[in-house]
């Protein structure tokens, strides 16, 4: 790689961390004010924060352009916390998964 | 992009850095544990015999401004590790110390808090929404807290001279630990204070 495409690619880089910043404090001001809104807040804040989650985890974490393996490893045990809650929702409070 | 000298690279037989794996596993249990917390936290909440409930009890303003902050300090963590990425070693400390400073406003914003919550009558022995909640937040607070402590290891070593542009995985280790911290605020936020 030539020291132009060097520097431009930390330029983008360093563009992109100020982007998903951006980003995240956007997506969490409008979180806030969901909760002032009368509609309901499950399916519109999960997806929220799933997404601020998913921001940092694909381009603070580098899991974008990194190995996959890394990935692998750490969406399996995202899988089985997830896996977790829902079966204990399920369980113990299914009224939460009724979510009209 | 992470870069790592040949001579410091420990390849496993995936041809990745073994601590670097290690860590991605750690981090996945780590998602395992802070998911029980969170689950008990969500069926145990409001079943209280008696208060603090937490409508009315969480203070969601003062705990945004705590969330932007953290959101921040993985800004200023992933900035101190492109700078090291640059060979900037000036930068990688003093981005470093910002993250150390911001998670300590964090720190501190959660102890602001707790001691609102414990003078309205919240604590982990209170009722089921206090013991939940102080369990699930002050698991998070504790990984902020060696997550500040850590990143002071890392910052002695940067003032020594110890990472440069070729060898700087405990940075980029040091990061993923940190942004991972944050990535779960953002969960807990979104059950425990807006939900």
């Amino acid at each position: 790689m030539s020291d132009d495409t060097k520097i431009e690619t930390k330029k983008s880089s360093r563009r992109t961390y100020l982007v998903v910043f951006g980003a995240l404090a956007l997506l969490t001001a409008l979180e806030v004010t969901v909760t002032h809104l009368p509609i309901p807040r499950i399916p519109v804040l999960i997806p929220l924060a799933l997404i601020k989650a998913s921001l940092v985890a694909l381009f603070y974490m580098h899991l974008r352009f990194d190995r996959k393996v890394f990935s692998l490893v750490f969406v399996m045990g995202l899988l089985m916390g997830v896996g977790l809650i829902l079966s204990l929702i399920a369980l113990f409070a299914p009224s939460l998964l009724d979510i009209r | 992009m992470s870069q790592e000298s040949t001579a410091s690279l420990e390849i496993t037989s995936m041809g990745v850095d073994n601590r670097k794996l290690g860590v991605w596993v750690w981090l996945g249990s780590e998602a395992v544990f802070f998911s029980a917390l969170i689950i008990v936290y969500i069926v145990m909440r409001n079943n209280s015999v008696s208060g603090p409930f937490p409508r009315g009890t969480l203070n969601v303003s003062l705990t945004a401004i705590n969330t932007f902050i953290l959101i921040c300090s993985s800004l200023t963590m992933v900035t101190a590790l492109s700078a090291i990425q640059s060979g900037s070693q000036r930068g990688l400390w003093r981005w470093l110390v910002v993250t150390m400073a911001l998670g300590l406003a964090f720190l501190t914003g959660q102890a602001i808090e707790f001691t609102s919550l414990a003078h309205q009558g919240l604590s982990l022995s209170s009722n089921l929404f206090g013991g939940t909640f102080f369990t699930l937040t002050g698991f998070h607070g504790a990984h902020v807290l060696i997550g500040v402590i850590w990143i002071g290891f890392v910052v002695a070593r940067a003032l020594r001279g110890g990472y440069t542009q070729s060898n700087h995985l405990m940075v980029e280790l040091a990061g993923l630990y940190w942004h991972f911290v944050d990535l779960v605020w953002i969960i807990i936020f979104t059950i425990v204070y807006l939900i």
